[in-house]
C-alpha cells in the first residue's frame, strides 16, 4: 500500500509541476499545468461536476440513510445484518454494467419513457433523463446509494436502541428524532458515506461517458482527456486537485464528527 | 423490533420502501438480462427468446481470450489480496497506531478509479525507466521489461483497489475472534503457524472465503484502472466499454454484460445464501446450548 498506492499519491503533486514534453514529461518547477486548469473552461467543468455530485450525495443520503435508521431501529437485531446484505448484491454487479443499464432503461425508447407513455401519463417520450446533467445524477445515486446504506448502518451501529425508546417516550415526533437525535449520533458514518459519494461521483469518468452525452464532464473524465492528450502534468494536477479535495473533506470530517467512531463496531 | 408506537401499515410500508429501493437498483440489470435473450434485440416490437447472443460472444476467439484474461487477472488478485488483506487485519489487530494503520489501507476506496490509475501509469512508467536505466548499467536484461506496462502493472492496480475491501471484510470477522484463544493454544505449546491454522483460521474462514468471492468479482468487474494499465492485452469488461464506445449497443453488448451480472449473482448470491444458512445454523446451535441451562 505504502510503494503502490501512498508513493504515487504523493508523487503525483511533485509530477504536477513537471514540464510537458512532447511525448511524456521532464523534471522541472512550472506551475503551467494548473495554468492552463485555472484559466480555460475545464474549471467551469469541475465546478459544475462538484454541484452534480453534491446533489447526488443529497439524493442518496434522502434515499438511503432512512433504509439503515429502519433496519437499526425496527428489524430484529439477529436479522439486520441480513437485510443490510440485500444491498450487497446490486453494489457487486459491475458498475460499468449497472451503468450501461441505465440507458436502455431511460432512454427515448426505454422502459421509463415507454411505461409512462402506456399508462397515459405523457404523450412524448422525456429526453431529459438521459444524455444530460440529470442522467448523470442518477447514475451516480444508483451506481453508490448502497454505500450511504452501508455506512449509515455501519454508524447506526453504534446507537444504542434504548435511544429511540427514550425519544419515544418523551413524545418526540420521527422529524424530531431523527433530525436532533438520529443524525447527530450517526454524523461519522453520514459523513464518510457522503464523502465516498462524493468524491467517486466527481472522479468515476464512466458515468458521464455512458449517461451524459456530449457537454458532460466530470474530474475523472478531464483526467482521462488530459492523458488521452499526453498532456501529463495537466493529468496530475487535475488529479492533485482532486486529493487535495478529498484530504480537506477528510481533515473536516474528522474534526467535526471523529470519523474513528465509525470504526468501533469492528474494534 | 416492533413497540406500541408503529402501525402495521407503516412497518409494512417501509418494508415495501426498502424492497423497492432493492428492486430499482437490480430492474435495469435484469432488463439488460431480459434485452440479451430477444433475438431482436433493445426496443424491438417482438420478444423472441434467444440464447444466440450468448453464442455470438462465447463463440468469439478474442471475447473468450478476454474472458482468460480477466480470469487470471481475477486468480491473481486473489491469491495476492487475501493473504496480504488476512496480514493487514492481524497487524490492525496488534498495532497501536490504529487511525494512520486503517486510513492507508482504506484510502484507495476513497481515491476515483481514474485519478488511482493515472498516478499508477505514470508511476509505472518512471519505475520503469528506473529499471531500465539499472538494467542497462547492470547488464541484467531480465530487469529492464518488469514494470512495462502489461499484466504485472494491472493485477497491482487490481490488488491496490481489492486489499481495502479484503481487509475490511476479514477485520469484521476476525472482530468476532477472542486473542485468548490464541495465547491459550501457545501455552499450550502450540507454535504461531499451529495457533493460527488450527484455531483461529477455523473460526475466521468464513470472512477470508467471502472477502475472495468479493475479490474475485470485484476483479472481475474491473475496468477503468485495468485499462489504463494492461497494456497489450483485453479484459472481458474492456472489451465492453471498447464496444459500448465505438460500435454501439448490440446484442453483442447486452450478452457481454448479462454475463458479467449472472457471474456477480451466482457468486454473491451464493455466499449471501451460504451466509445466511450458516447464521441461521449457528442460532440453532446457540440455542440448543442454551437450552439445559433456561431449563434449569
Amino acid at each position: 500500500m505504502v510503494l503502490f498506492f501512498a508513493i504515487p499519491m504523493t508523487a503525483t503533486v511533485v509530477w504536477s509541476v513537471f514540464e510537458r514534453t512532447q511525448f511524456w514529461m521532464e523534471p522541472g518547477f512550472t506551475f503551467l499545468a494548473y495554468e492552463n486548469f485555472f484559466t480555460s473552461a475545464r474549471v467551469e467543468n469541475y465546478l459544475n461536476s462538484m454541484i452534480h455530485s453534491a446533489w447526488a450525495v443529497v439524493i442518496s443520503f434522502a434515499l438511503g440513510f432512512p433504509i439503515a435508521v429502519f433496519v437499526r431501529r425496527r428489524v430484529p437485531r439477529v436479522a439486520q445484518h441480513r437485510v443490510i446484505l440485500l444491498f450487497i448484491l446490486p453494489f457487486m454487479i459491475s458498475e460499468l454494467v449497472r451503468v450501461f443499464a441505465m440507458r436502455p432503461v431511460l432512454g427515448r425508447y426505454g422502459l421509463v419513457n415507454t411505461f409512462l407513455m402506456d399508462i397515459g401519463l405523457i404523450s412524448e417520450p422525456i429526453t431529459v433523463i438521459l444524455f444530460s446533467p440529470l442522467g448523470v445524477i442518477i447514475g451516480d445515486v444508483l451506481s453508490f446509494l448502497p454505500f450511504m446504506v452501508f455506512a449509515g448502518f455501519l454508524a447506526m451501529e453504534a446507537v444504542q436502541l434504548y435511544v429511540f425508546e427514550v425519544c419515544d417516550d418523551l413524545g418526540a415526533g420521527g422529524v424530531r428524532t431523527f433530525r436532533d437525535v438520529i443524525v447527530p449520533l450517526a454524523a461519522p458514518g453520514i459523513f464518510a458515506g457522503s464523502v465516498f459519494i462524493f468524491v467517486n461521483s466527481l472522479g468515476v469518468a464512466l458515468v458521464p461517458i455512458i449517461l451524459g452525452g456530449p457537454g458532460a464532464v466530470n474530474a475523472g473524465l478531464i483526467v482521462n482527456q488530459a492523458i488521452v492528450a499526453l498532456d501529463f502534468p495537466l493529468a496530475m494536477a487535475i488529479s492533485t486537485i482532486m486529493i487535495a479535495t478529498l484530504m480537506a473533506l477528510l481533515y473536516i470530517g474528522h474534526r467535526l464528527f471523529d470519523l474513528t467512531k465509525i470504526l468501533e463496531p469492528i474494534n | 423490533m416492533r413497540d406500541d408506537y408503529t402501525s402495521e401499515l407503516g412497518h409494512g410500508l417501509k418494508w415495501a420502501y426498502l424492497l423497492g429501493i432493492v428492486g430499482a437498483l437490480l430492474a435495469p440489470v435484469f432488463y439488460v438480462i431480459y434485452i440479451s435473450f430477444n433475438e431482436h434485440g433493445f426496443a424491438a416490437r417482438i420478444y423472441e427468446f434467444t440464447f444466440e447472443w450468448y453464442r455470438v460472444v462465447l463463440g468469439d476467439i478474442m471475447l473468450v481470450a478476454s474472458l482468460e484474461w480477466s480470469i487470471y487477472l481475477a486468480l491473481g488478485a486473489v491469491a495476492t489480496a487475501i493473504p496480504m488483506g488476512l496480514m493487514a487485519a492481524k497487524l490492525y489487530k496488534r498495532t497501536r497506531h490504529k487511525v494512520g494503520f486503517v486510513t492507508l489501507m482504506l484510502s484507495p476506496l476513497f481515491v476515483p478509479a481514474d485519478i488511482l490509475a493515472s498516478s499508477l501509469l505514470v508511476f509505472f512508467r518512471h519505475v520503469n525507466g528506473v529499471f531500465e536505466l539499472l538494467g542497462e548499467a547492470l547488464g541484467w536484461e531480465w530487469l529492464t521489461h518488469w514494470f512495462e506496462l502489461g499484466f504485472l502493472t494491472a493485477l497491482i492496480g487490481q490488488i491496490v483497489y481489492t486489499l481495502p475491501y479484503a481487509f475490511v471484510i476479514i477485520l469484521i470477522t476476525m472482530s468476532r475472534y477472542h486473542p485468548q484463544q490464541t495465547e491459550a493454544a501457545r501455552g499450550c505449546g502450540a507454535t504461531g503457524w499451529q495457533a493460527f491454522w488450527q484455531v483461529e483460521f477455523p473460526q475466521i474462514k468464513a470472512g477470508v472465503f467471502s472477502a475472495c468471492a468479493f475479490v474475485v468479482i470485484l476483479s472481475f468487474n474491473e475496468a477503468t484502472r485495468t485499462a489504463l494499465l494492461k497494456g497489450g492485452f483485453d479484459t472481458f469488461a474492456n472489451v465492453l466499454v471498447s464496444q459500448m464506445l465505438n460500435v454501439g449497443m448490440s446484442g453483442e453488448s447486452y450478452a457481454m454484460g448479462g454475463i458479467m451480472s449472472i457471474v456477480a449473482m451466482t457468486v454473491i448470491g451464493g455466499f449471501i445464501i451460504y451466509t445466511l444458512f450458516r447464521s441461521e445454523r449457528l442460532e440453532r446451535v446457540a440455542r440448543a446450548k442454551a437450552e439445559p441451562l433456561m431449563s434449569d
